[in-house]
């Protein structure tokens, strides 16, 4: 979707016609639109809303224009309308919306709200223009009210991903933009409709298929609250460590403890380097365990030589003669020596002799490169098991380094919890209160993991049994076959949303990485930025900590936007980027980043503006891409404002 | 040469060894399951099979793990023919690869028994068992 024109019509402080015609050159897709702090930025903005989603925009308040309603008559009718015209692949349309109002006697207007009109109308250049049937679902194909929040977004809320708590909101954002939902939905309407289809089975088929049945509706019960059940507790989980990086927030601004707290983060991130460490070094030993049968085929290996080296004393391998020339003699008739000889010969009988004993050429390759094989397994065996004793080691140095490491850090703990100052002491304890949270819920996450592999297993082996019941009713039979294929189509949708959800936040965090590093101007002191498996928007600072919690505020800005810019990237349907005051809160230095980048990510930007947010270096880095300009003008005399184009 | 039913290139095992297998070699977490796949599973169970110089033919019902494909070429089959040559006290058997296969599926029979007594019921984590019992 790219917008070509507005047209507003006594909307709000805009009375009469305005309109607005928004840059559609793509080397040029930048719209200004000026105004100081009441000149009717938030009111355009909110027009292309209401057009295009009506009444689900927020706190609207009144919508016909005030100075339309005071030069209507009593009784008169006064309309208000926005109409948007947009090209969206290769098609031309304008959507509209119109909302009437009858004046009462006392100079007051009753909007009649819930009657208002949209249309959507395909309008190609030059051709005949047509009503599109269903709009409103046409036009959610095209922009889906669900995700406009991302598209159309308001400056002052923008930092709401970089929010700790903001895990949901980012996974919905995904979801939503990403189209993830439908599958989502998809997957859950196919699982209702499978568990129907096993209720319904249940009052028609035999005993035993009755049993097997309700077994497999109590497993797949249990499986559902195990599933969600794992998810509240990761959530536990994540929830748990933000509060445990809070308190350490916190515990480094006290002066009493603040070299504690800074000793107690450098040995923490030690101990998370050599945890590393740690599983690297076990996923060494056990490529050496899984390929020990090497250093425990002594036994064989050394028979195999022995018989192999045998036949090559005895001259059989390789063998002086090979078989092709011995046959060629024989065919021949005639001998090495030029003599003739015929089938009664003591040649002819001795080369037959020696063809008997002669191994075939395929075979002796075989042998000579088994043997060479061998041998150099021979020596394989023992370099193996010296390299896995190495490691044995290295492993046993390791774990003593991270039970040091784990003994220190327990010991500043403790300082921090006996400390003088009651608050640090309170700090500290609920940290280690946060700490033992974790390892409970983590304890129960395996727990109901392994149970749930197990009645995964259970709903296997019994689906197994139930499609071998006999299947004799018509109806149990249509009904069986119809619960098979929800069922298998449930699982198969699952399948689909795990790797394409899983795919997609991937996509997302490495163009949210990118777009970050272009509009950070403190790039450097950030090494990375991840959307984690919780979905949790995470920055890690230089010394690879997490350093969400310390951005400022027109960081956690710049990383919402660089989150909102790599969906729109990511997001098959191109829409354009509306932004209402975007720039409010940052500072020069962002926003010098932002305008030299932001045009880049989005094939169409519209920036509502004042004067203040959008100047000097940053109107100067956007400049070559402004590709339409206006202003508004308030009147103070009317309470009206005017649009006028910026030459 | 063995009389058993073979899919073509593919190496059997009985039935009720596929769980033993799969605990040793299916999982993302090392110190649970200490072998990276099925083959070398059954690399490994021939060899012990060997050891103790019992061949068990497979009875009941058979699974196919992995393909001969996924043998390599300079480990896993010359270890498999020198098993194979040592048992037949024969070179003509290194010709015929699913006589060799057939002979270690023999070994890997009575050999798997062996890696689940050692590194699955031994208490604690089956790669140290394995570890400890390889070293």
């Amino acid at each position: 979707m790219k917008i070509e024109r507005v047209q507003l019509t006594n909307f709000r402080q805009y009375f009469e016609i305005h309109r607005i015609t928004f840059s559609l050159d793509p080397d040029c897709n930048v719209t200004v639109i000026h105004g100081v702090n009441g000149a009717g930025k938030t009111s355009f903005f909110t027009a292309l809303n209401w057009c295009l989603y009506g009444e689900s925009v927020d706190n609207i308040g009144q919508i016909i224009s005030k100075e339309a309603v005071s030069r209507a008559k009593s009784g008169e009718i006064v309309e208000t309308k926005v109409a948007i015209t947009f090209y969206h692949d290769g098609e031309r349309f304008t959507a509209s919306r119109q909302l009437r109002g009858q004046k009462h006697t006392d100079g007051t207007i009753e909007e009649a709200r819930g009657d208002t009109e949209f249309m959507l109308m395909r309008i190609p250049r030059g051709g005949v223009a047509e009503s599109v049937k269903n709009p409103i679902g046409v036009m959610n194909t095209i922009l889906p009210s669900n995700v406009r929040t991302y598209f159309l977004f308001d400056g002052e809320k923008i930092d709401n991903f970089a929010r700790p708590e903001a895990a949901h909101e980012v996974r919905d954002a995904i979801y939503q933009v990403l189209s993830l939902e439908v599958l989502t939905r998809a997957r859950d309407h196919l699982k209702n409709a499978a568990r129907e289809l096993r209720g319904q089975l249940k009052g028609v088929v035999s005993d035993e298929l009755k049993v097997l049945i309700e077994q497999d509706t109590n497993l797949r019960a249990d499986e559902d609250r195990l599933e969600k059940r794992i998810e509240q507790l990761k959530e536990e989980i994540v929830s748990a460590e933000r509060h445990i990086s809070e308190v350490n927030q916190q515990l480094r601004t006290f002066e009493e403890v603040q070299n504690l707290q800074r000793q107690h983060d450098l040995l923490t991130q030690q101990l998370k380097e050599r945890q590393k460490e740690r599983e690297t070094l076990i996923e060494g030993i056990r490529d050496i365990a899984s390929q020990s049968y090497i250093s425990m085929s002594e036994k064989p290996i050394t028979m195999a030589l022995a018989l192999l080296d045998e036949k090559r004393q005895r001259g059989e391998i390789p063998s002086n003669i090979r078989e092709q020339f011995i046959k060629d003699l024989l065919e021949r008739g005639i001998c090495i020596c030029g003599r003739r000889f015929d089938e009664h010969d003591n040649a002819h009988e001795h080369l037959e002799n020696l063809m008997k004993t002669s191994v075939p050429t395929s075979l002796e390759d075989n042998v000579l490169s088994t043997a060479g094989y061998l041998r150099s397994l021979q020596e394989r065996g023992n370099e193996n098991r010296q390299r896995l004793n190495q490691r044995m080691k290295d492993k046993a140095d390791l774990d003593r380094k991270i039970e040091g490491l784990a003994a220190q850090i327990d010991d500043l703990e403790r300082q921090m919890e006996g400390s003088e100052h009651v608050e640090v002491s309170n700090l500290a304890k609920q940290r280690d209160e946060y700490r033992a949270d974790i390892d409970g819920y983590q304890e129960e996450k395996i727990r109901a993991e392994m149970e749930l592999e197990g009645i995964k297993q259970d709903i296997k082996d019994l689906e197994k049994k139930i499609s071998q019941a006999e299947k004799t009713q018509y109806r149990e039979r249509l009904l069986s076959k119809k619960l098979e294929l929800a069922q298998d189509a449930s699982d198969a949708i699952n399948q689909v949303y795990e790797k394409f959800a899983e795919q997609k936040r991937k996509e997302v965090e490495e163009q949210t990485r990118l777009i970050f590093h272009e509009l950070a101007w403190k790039a450097d002191h950030f090494q990375d930025v991840r959307l984690t498996d919780d979905y949790q928007l995470e920055v890690i600072d230089r010394y690879g900590m997490p350093a969400r919690p310390e951005l400022s505020a027109g960081e956690r800005q710049v990383l919402s936007l660089s989150f909102i810019t790599a969906m729109a990237k990511v997001a098959q349907n191109e829409a354009p980027l509306i932004m209402d005051t975007p720039f409010g809160r940052l500072s020069s230095a962002h926003r010098e980043a932002i305008t030299n980048n932001l045009p880049a990510l989005a094939p169409q930007l519209v920036l509502f503006v004042t004067d203040e947010e959008l100047r000097d270096q940053s109107l100067d880095n956007l400049r070559p891409r402004i590709g339409a300009e206006y202003r508004l003008i308030f009147d103070h005399k009317t309470s009206c404002t005017e649009i006028k184009e910026v030459k | 040469m063995s009389t058993a039913t073979r899919t073509k290139g593919r190496v059997n095992i009985e039935t009720n060894v596929r769980d033993i297998y799969e605990s040793l070699s299916k999982g993302s977490n090392p110190l649970s399951t200490p072998f990276r796949t099925m083959k070398d599973v059954f690399v490994l169970a021939a060899c012990i099979g060997f050891e103790k110089g019992i061949r068990r033919p497979l009875e009941g019902g058979k699974h196919q793990p992995f393909h001969y494909a996924q043998l390599s070429e300079p480990v896993d089959i010359p270890l498999l023919k020198a098993i194979a040559i040592a048992t037949t006290d024969d070179i003509t058997t290194l010709a015929d690869l699913d006589e060799v296969v057939a002979i270690a599926e023999e070994f890997a029979n009575e050999g798997i028994n062996d890696i689940r007594q050692y590194v699955l019921e031994h208490p604690g984590e089956p790669l140290w068992n394995l570890v400890e019992a390889i070293r």
